[in-house]
């Protein structure tokens, strides 16, 4: 481990970036879909600043009651204050506190890591939620902070919920998707709103990621048995539905529906799908022309050929070196590797690693939203 | 939909992808099919470790009867078809089919019960390459060069044989790019770069002529990464007309210029790169040295270099996705621009120069004028990567009798989707978008935005970014035919032909309407052994060595 380290350390060498620190995560049987998740979210650098910031400012709160967001920011300091740059942390409270809180990560069977993902984050946001709801019965008087930051913003999740508060997790991997719905009859056009936190995306056989993004947004008409009430009309009707990005969010994920359930087999299956996914991309797909540029900077892969067993490895990109994070190891990568993890483009291929879930982040700051 | 095959199931949202069958031997366009004719492909014993780390390109290679004293036709490089082809291709087709039957043995590749019968059929292929080799070396031919792992391929291009006539084995590393001279009055006419950023040049003759299995009389350059580091060879060209001059693009976004009449490399050291960032040339210091000069392109590796035809200009793309046009003679860029998103993979030339086709990992084929300096076109239509685009410098307009004062231009592309696509671009019907005005919305005249000065050419030498959605017209394809399994990595157009080939090293070779018609029940055989009565019928062909 050690050894690894100083290995990382040598392959980097005076081009080690200055304050970052690269620690493998100790795997505590099967918690491979845990930590390649963390990883990715440690190296989303604007996720992390903010956690670690709510951290230190709410060091207080944080010593009162422990939960999953507490046990995350603690791993995150953990990580970011080793005195040395590379080593083996293990992430031991945040895994102990994650099987506490929900019965599907206690056992010792494999998971998957876009459910765990997505149960984190909608834990994280109940949490803060709960903290802002008690910190506004507490005192009237002080507001909680995060919610003016986006001031203009908020209007626009008409319908969705009432008053929702944006906290810092919304305001990096929250979308607005809408819904549209066109009767053919009267022309009318229904948009319904809905928030994500990632994209889950069909996937087929030697296609790309805008490829997938396409067809996600593609024209659907709702006709025979699955006719669209329309409300003007007053009656069931024809109608072409499409979803579109409304509001593009900070950090894109983009989820690969690689376990797909066959009726036939009655089970799960593993797609092993080549699916290109380029190491910059722009949607299409939006409500406005956005034009605004995503890079990658994670991936979480799944190796291994079916859907109850494997492994998970992530991809990182951090200060433009692309780094292999395997539990406790962690290695430096040529960016051309990345390629390796698209698929394969026959079904009995040797190779079993496989893109499972992209994290994009929005070059374009300042340019929307 | 159940798939049988080996107890596995496809569903049915995969099966518009599915794996092998399904694929049609032709596919039809307005000027009528194009039919499959010939396939190529090589031992599939020899899959080595490393094979899925390189792609496979393809060169094509016509060598003529004597090296040619005078007229550098028209079209210099590789393919100049002629009729040179058709007369050979006549004389292949004539010849009975008998000995040839072990050719078929090779079969499609696939299931795992052919693995067994198909090393054996290469097994026969190597043994009879000597004979061929020698019936054909100088003779006229039409060759066929391509890599796959370790090993460089020749196939001639008319024979129905699928194994190839000679490989070339490279210890050190894989060969990934190669350029053919179609020109080359002596010497060698054929460049090899290595993954490991060697250099070969040979000639293709003497390696026909020779019954090993390693390179022969090769001369060699960047030895070791000497000059550049072992930075990976991305994409090799003669100069056209440059009297053995080549260039070698790296990952590195370097390029070297080489001679080949000078002797291979002595000491060729260059200054430091100051500005990683710009681009800059420098010149070897002594004179003796080879390579005699470094391009500093761009940070991130070109991904490949074409030249005009006439040799005045060089496009280069690369990872950082922006096309770039150099003045060749005067070092100089003279115009470029960014991809919609992502590295650029390819780029291709129309015959008047006029035009540079290039796609990339936003799955589009971008049309960039020469003369407006900027993208004219987006072909829409590709469900993944675009690797490989061309002109059909073959293709005559149906309305160019002279009157018709639209330019018209065929050209095709292929994708990492296995699509093979080809699209007619109409001058005159390209109409800019931005005068309709999106719907509801004022035009943006954002700055930066390519619309804002649409009507002014941009300055000399300057780089554009990305076009905004909105602002570039879309075409759409003509044909949307898939062609092989694999992603496929390049093509070619011949006289009579269109080449495509996948990463994994299949060839296929789809004849022009009205060409292979004439080419009788001969070229139907050799179609159906992809169908799937290829059993019963290579079965006829050769049944001996298929029962094996």
């Amino acid at each position: 481990m050690g050894a690894a380290g100083s290995k990382l350390e040598k392959a980097l060498g005076d081009q080690f970036p200055e304050g970052e620190r690269y620690f493998g995560l100790e795997n505590f049987g099967n918690t491979c879909y845990c930590n390649s998740v963390l990883q990715a979210l440690y190296f989303c650098v604007p996720f992390r600043e903010q956690l670690l910031e709510y951290y230190s400012s709410n060091k207080n709160v944080a010593d009162a009651e422990e939960n999953l967001l507490t046990c995350l920011a603690d791993l995150f300091t953990q990580i970011s204050s080793q005195k040395k740059k590379t080593g083996v942390i293990a992430p031991k409270r945040f895994v102990q506190r994650l099987k506490k809180q929900n019965e599907l990560f206690r056992s010792y069977m494999h998971q998957d890591a876009h459910e765990f993902l997505n149960f984190l984050l909608n834990e994280l946001v109940d949490i803060l939620e709960k903290e802002a709801q008690a910190a506004k019965n507490d005192a009237e008087t002080s507001s909680p902070p995060e919610k003016t930051a986006n001031g203009p913003k908020n209007p626009q999740a008409n319908g969705v919920q009432k008053e929702p508060l944006v906290t810092w997790v919304h305001k990096n991997f929250q979308g607005i998707l809408t819904n549209e719905t066109r009767c053919l009859r009267c022309e009318t056009v229904t948009a319904r709103d809905e928030t994500f936190f990632d994209l889950s995306l069909d996937i087929e056989q030697n296609s790309s990621i805008t490829s997938c993004l396409k067809n996600f947004s593609s024209t659907e008409t709702l006709n025979a048995e699955d006719k669209f009430f329309c409300d003007k009309c007053c009656s069931l009707q024809e109608a072409q539905k499409r979803m579109k990005i409304k509001k593009p969010p900070h950090i894109l994920v983009i989820h690969l529906k690689r376990f797909k359930y066959i009726e036939q087999l009655g089970r799960y299956k593993k797609l092993s799908y080549r699916v290109v996914f380029p190491l910059e991309l722009k949607l299409s797909n939006t409500v406005e022309d956005a034009d605004s540029e995503y890079s990658l900077f994670a991936v979480v892969v799944h190796v291994g050929s079916g859907p109850n067993h494997g492994h998970y490895v992530s991809l990182v990109k951090s200060h433009n070196h692309w780094l292999f994070f395997d539990d406790e190891n962690v290695e430096m990568i040529d960016e051309s590797a990345v390629q390796t993890f698209f698929g394969s483009a026959q079904e009995y291929s040797s190779n079993t690693d496989h893109g499972y879930i992209l994290f994009y982040e929005s070059l374009g700051a300042n340019n929307k939203s | 939909m159940i798939n049988t095959a080996n107890g596995m199931i496809s569903t049915s949202s995969s099966s518009a992808n599915a794996q092998s069958p399904g694929l049609k031997t032709y596919f039809k366009t307005p000027e009528g099919r194009y039919k499959l004719h010939y396939e190529k492909t090589h031992p599939s014993g020899l899959l080595h470790y490393a094979h899925g780390k390189t792609v496979t390109q393809v060169t094509l290679a016509h060598l003529k009867d004597k090296p040619a004293p005078s007229t550098p036709t028209a079209p210099s490089s590789s393919f100049s078809a002629s009729s040179g082809v058709r007369s050979a291709a006549a004389r292949w087709l004539g010849s009975g089919n008998g000995s040839r039957a072990l050719g078929f043995v090779g079969g499609n590749g696939g299931g795992k019960s052919v693995s067994s019968t198909s090393r054996m059929g290469s097994l026969g292929a190597s043994s009879s390459s000597n004979s061929m080799t020698n019936t054909n070396f100088d003779g006229k031919g039409t060759y066929l060069i391509f890599n796959v792992g370790d090993t460089i391929f020749i196939s001639d291009l008319n024979s129905q044989d699928k194994d190839p006539i000679k490989s070339i084995h490279f210890s050190n590393s894989n060969p990934v790019c190669h350029a053919f001279d179609q020109e080359a009055k002596d010497g060698h006419d054929l460049l090899i770069g290595l993954n490991s950023g060697d250099v070969y040049t040979v000639s293709l003759r003497q390696q026909l002529q020779d019954v090993g299995k390693k390179l022969v009389g090769a001369q060699h350059y960047n030895k070791d990464g000497s000059v550049n580091n072992s930075s990976r060879c991305t994409s090799i060209t003669w100069v056209p007309g440059g009297d053995g001059a080549f260039v070698v693009a790296h990952a590195d976004g370097n390029m070297y210029v080489y001679e080949k009449n000078k002797d291979g490399a002595g000491d060729s050291s260059f200054s430091v790169i100051k500005d990683q960032t710009q681009f800059s040339v420098a010149h070897a210091r002594y004179s003796k040295s080879n390579p005699i000069a470094r391009w500093h392109v761009c940070q991130g590796s070109i991904n490949s270099i074409a030249f005009s035809f006439d040799g005045l200009y060089l496009a280069t793309v690369g990872r950082d996705g922006y096309l770039r046009v150099f003045d060749y003679s005067k070092e100089q860029l003279v115009c470029g621009g960014k991809s919609y998103y992502g590295a650029l993979l390819c780029c291709a030339w129309s015959m008047d120069g006029k035009y540079i086709l290039t796609g990339g990992e936003d799955d589009l084929v971008q049309v960039w004028s020469m003369e407006d300096r900027k993208v004219v076109a987006w072909g829409e239509g590709h469900n993944s990567w675009v690797s490989g685009v061309a002109f059909d410098s073959y293709w005559s307009s149906p309305n160019s009798d002279g009157t018709g004062e639209t330019v018209m231009y065929r050209f095709g592309s292929v994708g990492q989707d296995t699509q093979l696509l080809l699209w007619d671009l109409e001058m005159d019907e390209i109409v800019v978008p931005l005068r309709r005005g999106p719907p509801g919305g004022s035009p943006t005249y954002s700055t930066g935005s390519q619309s804002s000065h649409w009507d002014n050419v941009c300055p000399l030498g300057t780089l554009q970014a990305a076009p905004s959605i909105r602002d570039i017209p879309k075409i759409s394809p003509l044909v949307a035919h898939r062609v092989h399994t694999e992603p496929l990595s390049g093509l070619i157009f011949t006289q009579e032909s269109v080449l495509t080939v996948c990463r994994e090293g299949h060839i296929k070779i789809w004849m022009r309407p009205g060409v292979a018609d004439s080419q009788s029940s001969n070229s139907e055989t050799v179609l159906s052994t992809s169908s799937k009565d290829k059993a019963l019928l290579s079965s006829k062909v050769g049944s001996s060595s298929y029962k094996q």
